[in-house]
């Protein structure tokens, strides 16, 4: 019988078995670095509709993170403040600034701004702002140095293993509630352990890290 | 040359890409070619390397674009947060707000207080501050919230069909109103359902002074008026009864289906199980006698049950009547026993009754005749419980009747006629023709919810606010007044009934609003009359404002009684046909209710339809099986309906429930173009309302499917619902514990814990690794099944707080239904009756056996036993769920990939898969998947009814009862963040109330944390009647049951030492009696069955 196939045909098996073996490696290397939160949701930083700068209000001018979020103590949800809140200052501050004309136009008919969600968990996820805020969890530990962003932007990924790291080690993050929104605060490791250790028994801090805490 | 490329889109997100220097500086330049169609020298490209240059240019610019797609564009789609401009005061987001309001249902009103979510209702609940409520609700009231997002609401004004809009029919209203001022209302007739709106009657009193010449007229399809007319002319003064059954020890019901078709039911179901309650040998219960044609909810309950036919009832209570009050001695004569009826029956229950005197209750249906209800009155007298079980209130007498309204519309002596709700076009009795009576007026103006039968027969169609949108008040059954406060602006513009009759009546006050605080200034005083409104509206009822009880003599009107006739009893060839007030659609109003209509029937199972039920007897007799359609013949009126055969129904009775077969509902109602069950209402005439004598029927030869929830009528012996008699439970407290194969008294040969637990072999992990096992709470719950009735308010509450979606029936007929808890119901027979019954018979034979004639029923209410060893857990493949650390089996629907392993595994059967979207995709066409989508109107709408704390679920995912974990959570993080640095973390018990337990009217659910020794749900466990259902399979249920006790007379002919089930259990089980006490150890193994 002639040669049906070429000789060159003998090493296409190795050939395609170490083919898939590179390209499953790739994939899932791939799918591993590029498509987890870690590595898509870290940096977003949507453009916004007005310009609003935390640097200057939270970090220049120390506003205290709940004087506009000021749902963030008693809800699940924090808010994004209102139109209203804004003009208490800006009634009087930067009055006729351009910058500001989307919330003045707001403040006045009503129309909201459309703001861009940039922290955001799925929809499956319960995440509840006041037990965190209340406990001892400072702002800092999800959102990062908002106070030194002018644009602010995801440094967090935000995905179960980061809950879950803090779950299981809560006294490696938690802090005096009064220090809560003192985003620069800062203690060295070995008494944040400490103190870390003397919160969680004295509060009785149960952070749970069953599927029941998030997931209804 | 060079080129500048043309701008590519820019992206709304992310970071800008510009093509060129030029556009970013956007000179005039660029500006100048961006604006042309062509880029400049695009005539000038027959130059090779230009024209190579620019589609290079180009096909980057494609290959930026598809990038675009991979970098910026592979994010999550941007989400936009709209905050308000000014944040409306006492509103966070993300908290639930409660308001205080009622549900006004015919005379009455349910005291309720409404969860509000961003300005929307979304939950029922009962007000458990009221003074006459424990927080328990209805199925109704449960679902009332669902016909608020109905997308087939009457959501525009008409005017002869076509739209018109609010300004011209406010004009038309006031129009209404100057024409009748010239003549004092003459020819105005207003047709209206019963309210127990004191606004609404003040508008009428003012409307009647302004046209004094006006007509008025009220129709119910079921109208539970009866009861006032009665105890009016039984007292000789105006008056109407208010039922105190918590006050009595021995209730006798003349076909009063008071636990469930009566008004009122949360409220006499609340004082009827109050008596039910027992915890310990020697406590007492109260005992209640049924007479009944039909299987209903009270005779479930009933420790007595006699079936009559309803015309027949008449004669039971005169019976018992000559026996207790000598001056109806006379009356029993006229009216023979029906066959069948044991003298010492009647004997006995009247002792029985005569033994508690002051302490008994008579209660008569509304479907019986007024002489029963004067019997009852009679008897209530006699037996001193005027004024103890049965208080008397000031009643206000009713307006004209639909036949009165009829002739006047005959006799063309009707201008305007305003109809005010109803529908009827659809339930007037038939002999009025209303359809065509109706025309007979020269306008019709109506106010109504929905574009219904009657709508074709109007002029004005004006689109009623639903309660939950309208501001007006009511009084509940005890007197009290209480607000109907709206939680939501109307969503269509609708109107409310006051508003209506103030525009007609031309009043100055014609916003609802403040109608309803001119009523509350004339009824609480002018005196700081702000602060009380407000209180008003913050408590929901008015303190003080319940009725005084009236003085009431013992007589009764002795001249109505003797006007009763007897009625023929019905014979195979005269059958009798009783229209029910159906458990589901009420009297058609709820047709359209999707919740109410997938809900299945507490007695039958049945969802998505009715049917005509008969007794196995006469079903024999007259050749009739389950599934066929047949042609229902009385007074030469006909119409065709299937047959279902229905234990413990009266023989030669057709039960007919009235509500299905509208023809103009809604897409639930009409689903798939049909109608949803048959109408009864052919057949009922304005003389026989509620029976009617003389039916015939015929085989048609067609077939009919149901979809049952539960088809398996009988417990086979198992000891599922464990049950004793009381004599039993004071003997043998702990039989419920020694019963089944894990029995105390067999046990022996279980190795056991030094706790009497038993031994098992694998370590639990809450043993193993104690850090798994929470210190603060461990959740239990208790089920009490001598308190629960089988009403199924639980049912629709869970629906409602837990996004739970309706099937379809269909879907319901594959075993699909979505409700996470449901209520089994079984029948169980004499035991000499079932000897012969062989359990492996098909379920459509068990119509045909004999032992359903005379059934005991139990009910019990199944959801997930939250096994701390759960069968379900140790099987998932991929870990979607688990066992948190207070005891919750926990469900984690994301993870879910659809196995339904677990369901498999779950002995209960308690896990409900998602086979279909069934909230996006259309019921009437699940099965093309994706490629439906539901008609945009209701989706929109029913998104609004759904909880934000709970997931929505999708295709592919199972689900079950979650001990309501939202409101775990919710109030764990209340108490967290409440506690602070004292570390008092532990909820306290009575705070969280799962959605089943805060809308049981009966207090029978109980849940809470059972590492408190002294919290509610511990101390039921404690009690000797808890028991685990299918306990011998070790799975340690955190839900548990209370065995259910009997109470029945031992000097009644029809009384049995044993209930039925256990007496089945003990024949099926022959060496587990539960009432023969453990031997001791070591004694000889073969136990006879000992005397108890």
């Amino acid at each position: 019988m002639s040669d049906i196939f070429p000789k060159w045909t003998n090493w296409l098996p190795l050939k395609i078995a170490i083919g898939a073996v590179l390209v499953g490696t790739a994939a899932t290397a791939g799918s591993w670095y590029y498509l987890t939160p870690k590595y898509s949701n870290v940096g977003y930083q949507p453009v916004q509709p007005v310009a609003f700068s935390h640097a200057i209000h939270a970090g220049q001018l120390g506003m205290d993170c709940r004087y506009c979020h000021s749902a963030v103590e008693k809800s699940w949800y924090s808010n994004i403040p209102t139109a209203s809140t804004c003009m208490n200052c800006h009634n009087q501050v930067l009055k006729d600034d351009p910058k500001l004309a989307l919330v003045r136009e707001s403040a006045a008919t009503g129309k909201p701004i459309p703001w861009v969600q940039i922290h955001k968990v799925p929809d499956y996820v319960y995440f509840n702002h006041s037990v965190h805020v209340n406990r001892g969890v400072s702002c800092v530990e999800c959102h990062g140095r908002i106070d030194k962003m002018d644009e602010v932007r995801q440094v967090q990924p935000l995905s179960m293993t980061f809950c879950l790291d803090c779950h299981r080690h809560p006294e490696n993050h938690l802090r005096p509630p009064d220090k809560i929104t003192d985003l620069g605060w800062q203690v060295d490791p070995k008494t944040q352990k400490q103190n870390g250790e003397k919160f969680k028994h004295d509060w009785k801090v149960q952070s749970s890290q069953n599927c029941s805490a998030c997931h209804r | 040359m060079k080129t500048i490329p043309p701008p590519c889109p820019e992206p709304d997100n992310g970071v800008k890409y510009f093509r060129s220097l030029e556009q970013l500086s956007d000179t005039p330049e660029f500006q100048d070619w961006a604006s042309r169609e062509f880029p400049a020298g695009a005539s000038e490209l027959k130059d090779e390397t230009t024209r190579r240059h620019f589609v290079k240019i180009m096909s980057a610019s494609f290959a930026l674009a598809g990038l675009g797609i991979l970098g910026a564009g592979c994010r999550r789609p941007e989400e936009k947060i709209y905050p308000f401009a000014r944040q409306p005061e006492g509103y966070v987001h993300g908290v639930p707000q409660y308001f205080a309001t009622s549900m006004p249902v015919r005379g009455l009103a349910v005291p309720l207080l409404v969860k509000s979510d961003d300005g929307r209702p979304t939950k029922i609940e009962g007000n458990a501050t009221h003074p006459d409520s424990n927080g328990g609700t209805d199925t109704f009231a449960q679902a009332s919230v669902l016909s608020l997002y109905d997308a087939d609401r009457a959501q525009r004004f008409t005017q002869k069909g076509t739209n018109a809009n609010r300004e011209a029919a406010f004009d038309f209203l006031s129009g209404v109103a100057k024409q009748f001022s010239a003549n004092q209302g003459d020819g105005l007739c207003f047709l209206m359902e019963r309210s127990p709106s004191p606004s609404r009657a003040r508008v009428q009193g003012l409307i009647k002074q302004k046209f004094p010449k006006a007509r008025w007229f009220i129709y119910e399809p079921v109208d539970f008026d009866v009861q006032r007319e009665a105890a009016t002319l039984a007292a000789g003064k105006p008056v109407a009864p208010y039922f105190k059954p918590d006050a009595a020890k021995v209730i006798l019901s003349l076909d009063c289906d008071f636990i469930g078709g009566e008004e009122d039911s949360h409220r006499m179901i609340r004082g009827f199980a109050k008596g039910r309650k027992i915890s310990k040998p020697g406590d007492t219960m109260n005992r209640l006698y049924v007479v009944e044609t039909l299987m209903s909810q009270t005779g479930m309950n009933a420790d007595h049950r006699l079936r009559v036919a309803t015309s027949q009832v008449i004669a039971i209570a005169a019976a018992i009547a000559a026996k207790i009050s000598p001056l109806l001695a006379g009356l029993a004569a006229k009216f023979p026993l029906p066959a069948g009826v044991k003298p010492e029956w009647i004997a006995e229950c009247a002792k029985d009754l005569q033994a508690n005197p002051g302490a008994s209750l008579v209660l008569a249906g509304y479907r019986q005749p007024l002489a029963v209800h004067l019997l009852a009155n009679a008897l209530n007298g006699a037996l001193q419980n005027n004024g103890k079980t049965v208080e008397f209130q000031e009643a206000a007498s009713s307006e004209g009747s639909l036949a009165q309204l009829a002739e006047l519309l005959n006799g063309g002596q009707v201008d305007t006629l305003v109809v005010l709700g109803g529908n009827p076009v659809y339930n007037a009795p038939v002999d009025l023709d209303w359809a065509k009576s109706q025309r007979k007026a020269k306008t019709v103006v109506r106010l109504a919810y929905y574009e219904d039968e009657t709508f074709a027969a109007c002029d004005w169609h004006l689109p009623a606010a639903h309660y939950l949108e309208s501001w007006g008040d009511a009084r509940t059954s005890d007197g009290t007044l209480v607000p109907v406060q709206p939680l939501i602006e109307p969503l269509f513009g609708g109107l409310t009934e006051i508003e209506v009759l103030a525009r007609i009546g031309g009043l100055d006050a014609t916003k609802p609003h403040d109608i309803a605080r001119e009523t509350f200034k004339a009824i609480a005083g002018t005196d700081l009359f702000e602060e009380k409104w407000k209180k008003f509206l913050h408590d929901g009822f008015l303190a003080g404002s319940a009725a005084k009880p009236v003085e009431v003599g013992a007589g009764t009107n002795l001249a109505a009684l003797a006007a009763a006739t007897a009625v023929e009893a019905p014979s195979k060839d005269k059958l009798e046909v009783v229209f029910t007030r159906d458990y589901s659609v009420d009297d058609g109003r709820y047709h359209n209710n999707g919740w109410l209509q997938e809900l299945p029937d507490p007695i039958t199972k049945m969802t998505w339809d009715n049917a005509v039920l008969v007794s196995r007897k006469t079903a024999g007799e007259l050749g009739l099986k389950n599934n066929q359609t047949i042609k229902i013949n009385v007074g030469g009126r006909s119409i065709e309906a299937p047959v279902w055969v229905q234990p413990g129904l009266a023989d030669y009775t057709l039960a007919l429930p009235l509500g299905y077969g509208r023809e103009r509902s809604g897409r639930i109602g009409n689903f798939k173009g049909g109608s949803v069950g048959f109408n009864a209402y052919p057949l009922r005439t304005s003389t026989a309302m509620h029976f009617a004598s003389g039916a015939k029927v015929s085989v048609t030869g067609a077939t009919h499917q149901f979809s049952c929830t539960q088809d398996h009528w009988s417990m086979e012996g198992r000891p599922i619902i464990r049950e004793a008699n009381l004599a039993q439970f004071n003997a043998h407290p702990k039989f419920a514990k020694n019963m089944d194969m894990d029995a105390t008294a067999n046990d022996a040969f279980i190795p056991k814990n030094p706790d009497g637990t038993p031994h098992n072999i694998y370590k639990h992990p809450y043993e193993s690794n104690p850090a798994l096992k929470s210190q603060t709470h461990q959740w239990g719950m208790s089920v009490d099944l001598n308190s629960c009735v089988g009403c199924s308010a639980c049912m629709v509450a869970c629906q409602s707080e837990n996004n739970i979606p309706i099937v379809g029936k269909e879907q319901v007929g594959k075993g699909r239904e979505m409700h996470w808890i449901r209520i089994d119901r079984y029948y169980t027979g004499l035991a000499e009756l079932e000897k012969d019954k062989n359990p492996l018979v098909a379920d459509d034979q068990q119509q045909f056996e004999k032992w359903i004639d005379d059934p005991q029923v139990v009910t019990q209410p199944m959801m997930c036993q939250h096994c701390e060893s759960a069968p379900c857990e140790s099987v998932c493949p991929v870990n979607a769920t688990v066992h948190d650390e207070e005891g919750l089996n926990v469900m984690a629907y994301n993870r879910c990939v659809g196995t339904r392993y677990c369901s498999n595994n779950c002995a209960w059967k308690v896990r409900r898969f998602n086979f279909f979207d069934y909230n996006k995709r259309p019921l009437e066409n699940l099965y093309a998947g994706p490629m439906a989508t539901r008609k945009n109107d209701e989706w929109e709408l029913l998104k609004l009814v759904k909880n934000p704390d709970v997931t929505v679920r999708m295709r592919g995912v199972m689900e079950k009862c979650s001990f309501c974990l939202q409101r775990i959570e919710q109030a764990k993080i209340s108490q967290k963040v409440k506690a602070g640095a004292s570390g008092d973390v532990e909820v306290p018990d009575g705070t969280i109330k799962t959605a089943c337990q805060q809308a049981c009217p009966a207090e029978a659910i109980v849940f809470g944390n059972i590492l408190d020794k002294k919290s509610r749900v511990s101390q039921l466990k404690e009690q000797s009647r808890d028991y685990a259902v299918l306990g011998f399979l070790d799975t340690r249920p955190r839900l548990t049951y209370l065995a259910r006790v009997r109470n029945p007379n031992p000097a009644m002919p029809d009384y049995r030492e044993l209930p039925n089930s256990l007496d089945e259990y003990i024949n099926k089980a022959k060496n587990m009696d539960p009432l023969v006490e453990p031997p001791k150890p070591g004694a000889a193994n073969g136990k006879k069955k000992g005397a108890h």
